[in-house]
């Protein structure tokens, strides 16, 4: 089943050189996908997560997320839809500094209004799953980065979302952490049947992508199966 | 949760959040205490207005009170005292003959305020007779005896006993004079007061100035300060063509004065609430800005615009209530403190300005309250300002900042 579905997608920034940093790109993304978006800085990664995400609007062009057209949803809507529909795992500043792993992770339940009861048990599940069990009560500062990046990962998931983007989540990890992260997403992927759709520019992480789709001043230049697993 | 946000979100800055929690505490007190200090100043000087000078209401002949022309009598006046003697809410009544005449000594001639009174009517309705320092209460001079201030008493350097000359015009407009002897000296701690009035026996004034048993002034003392108006009312009715006035019209600016307290402990408040407005909203702001990043991110994952408009209201008013219930607390504990203990301002010059040198500062529960309800009010206002500018973010462009 098709997730994410842009047609002819564009991103003009106006300026005085007015900037095509996403070009006529047609994409579709099916459930239980794991899939790198690449490419050189300024290539128009983030914009067009953005625009997936529903963050940004595009240009011209439509986003369809399970078959719902985001252009025709109100702001109000889209920031609804993104809380229903779509887990976010930052490259920082994923989250809040007052609260401990575990609310930070419940946070995003409370802003669906799931009873408090769910809301724990869920929390403590998912920070289990990234190997946080033992640091549920620190806060982020007393967190390294990799730490964070993986209660980050477990807030996107509680959500329960269609899927999970991630624009350069390992950016600021060191290569051990990266590895880790990925080794998380992976297997929520494989086992859990989670769609994740990540921008990277790290070749290690490039490597562990099922699909890769390579941008280049806004199109997409190249869009390949690695490996089935 | 939000609460539990909010609450921490102000500790991530000790010392700002406590500079501000003790503005809004002492601003507080400050306004509180102010006017609790005026508040209690009025009310016994309203106190003291009607105890010493205007009793609840006074009749008199209509333009009397201008010039106290001699002339302007009450003939039927002690019917009229007998009449509301009978009323229920009555406490005293006392019939008055009054002009002003001028007080002579050895050493001095000077006018004053001459009360022809029945010494045991006026102690009734004015307590003068409490106010006694020295001699006695009309006992002891069985001839002309004159009650005099301790104040006049030093001025015009006479003692108990002195003799002093009373010179007035009587009805026919010629001038007489009376010796009189003083029996007692008076303070009443009301400079002006002091200064102005002297009191001789009625029979005796009435005899030089050929009155007979008509009065001028006819004041009626009350059981509550709150029936003066209506019970002035009812005998202005009675009366229609004397003059029946409440205390507060009788003493000019008086019922201004009195209106003007009633929002005076809202007017300073107030003020000091938009000064510690202005703190709270530049605090919140400055909050609101060093998180773009966070707010940028919780808009991104799907908090709506009125979860996040409530977020910085629901902080804001946190960071005031820190500070308000200390400030209210404070003020009401001062405020019971020298309620009952009284400030001493010595002997400072307010004595001579009819208010008195212990001030027993005062407010009112309704006040607390009105307070409060202003406080929350601020809070929600501070909040606005800072919660517009966390909605205006635009969560691409506070991500685009990571
Ligand atoms: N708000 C903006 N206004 C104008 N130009 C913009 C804006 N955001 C992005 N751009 C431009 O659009 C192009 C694509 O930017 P984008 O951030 O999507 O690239 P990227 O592939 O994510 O790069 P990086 O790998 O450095 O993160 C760039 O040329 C960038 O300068
Ligand atoms: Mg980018």
């Amino acid at each position: 089943m098709k997730v994410i579905e842009t047609i002819n997608l564009s991103k003009i920034f106006e300026g005085v050189v007015p900037v095509h940093a996403v070009n006529q790109v047609n994409l579709s993304i099916e459930d239980n996908e794991f899939t790198a978006i690449v490419g050189p800085s300024g290539s128009g990664k983030t914009t067009l997560l953005n625009m997936i995400g529903g963050l940004d609007r595009p240009t011209s062009g439509t986003i369809k997320v399970n078959q719902i057209a985001l252009n025709e949803l109100s702001e109000n809507e889209l920031i609804n839809f993104r809380l229903k529909h779509i887990g976010f795992v930052f490259q920082s500043y994923n989250l809040i500094p007052v609260l401990s792993a575990k609310e930070n992770a419940e946070f995003v339940m409370l802003l669906q209004n799931i009873p408090a009861k769910d809301r724990i048990a869920r929390v403590e599940a998912l920070l289990k799953e990234v190997g946080l069990e033992d640091k549920m009560n620190n806060r982020p500062s007393q967190l390294s980065g990799g730490q964070q990046q993986r209660v980050a990962v477990a807030r996107a998931l509680a959500s329960k979302p269609d899927f999970v983007l991630a624009d350069e989540p390992t950016a600021n990890l060191d290569s051990k952490s990266a590895e880790n992260l990925l080794d998380i997403m992976h297997r929520l992927n494989k086992e859990e049947g989670i769609t994740f759709v990540f921008s990277t520019h790290d070749q290690r992480v490039i490597d562990r992508a099922r699909r890769v789709i390579t941008l280049e001043d806004g199109k997409i230049i190249s869009d390949v199966i690695q490996h089935e697993n | 949760m939000i609460f539990k946000v909010a609450w921490r979100n102000i500790w991530r800055h000790k010392v700002r959040s406590t500079v501000v929690f003790i503005a809004i505490a002492l601003g507080l007190w400050a306004g509180l205490f102010t006017s609790a200090f005026t508040h209690g100043m009025m009310n016994q000087k309203i106190d003291s207005v009607i105890k010493m000078e205007m009793s609840h209401f006074q009749i008199h002949k209509p333009g009397f009170r201008e010039e106290l022309q001699v002339k302007l009598l009450m003939n039927d006046g002690e019917n009229i005292v007998q009449a509301i003697q009978e009323e229920k809410e009555v406490i005293g009544v006392s019939g008055r003959i009054v002009t002003m005449a001028m007080l002579g000594s050895a050493n001095k001639n000077g006018s004053v305020r001459l009360n022809g009174i029945n010494p045991d009517d006026e102690s009734i309705v004015t307590g003068i007779n409490e106010k006694l320092v020295e001699g006695e209460y009309f006992r002891g001079v069985e001839r002309n005896p004159i009650l005099i201030s301790r104040k006049i008493a030093e001025k015009y350097k006479v003692k108990i006993k002195s003799k002093v000359v009373l010179t007035m015009q009587d009805m026919e407009g010629n001038i007489v004079a009376g010796a009189f002897k003083v029996v007692g000296l008076f303070d009443t701690q009301n400079g002006m007061y002091d200064e102005l009035n002297v009191f001789v026996r009625r029979d005796d004034m009435a005899r030089l100035l050929g009155v007979g048993n008509s009065l001028h002034e006819i004041a009626v003392l009350l059981g509550r300060h709150d029936m003066a108006e209506s019970m002035a009312d009812k005998y202005q009715h009675v009366y229609p063509k004397l003059e029946v006035l409440p205390w507060m019209d009788l003493s000019t600016g008086m019922r201004m004065m009195i209106e003007m307290m009633d929002t005076y402990t809202f007017i300073i408040v107030g003020i000091i609430l938009v000064a510690l407005l202005f703190s709270i909203v530049n605090t919140m702001l400055m909050a609101v800005l060093e998180r773009v990043k966070e707010i940028g991110m919780l808009m991104s994952i799907g908090m709506s615009k009125t979860r996040v408009f409530m977020m910085i209201v629901v902080e804001t008013i946190c960071l005031t209530f820190l500070g308000a219930p200390l400030g209210i607390l404070l003020s009401y504990g001062s405020i019971s403190y020298f309620g009952t203990h009284g400030i001493n301002l010595g002997d400072a010059a307010y004595a001579d300005m009819g208010f008195s040198n212990v001030i027993y500062p005062s407010l009112e529960y309704m006040d607390y309250l009105v307070v409060s309800m202003m406080v929350i009010i601020m809070a929600v206002l501070a909040a606005i300002y800072p919660a517009i500018k966390a909605l205006r973010l635009k969560p691409v462009e506070a991500i685009r900042k990571i």
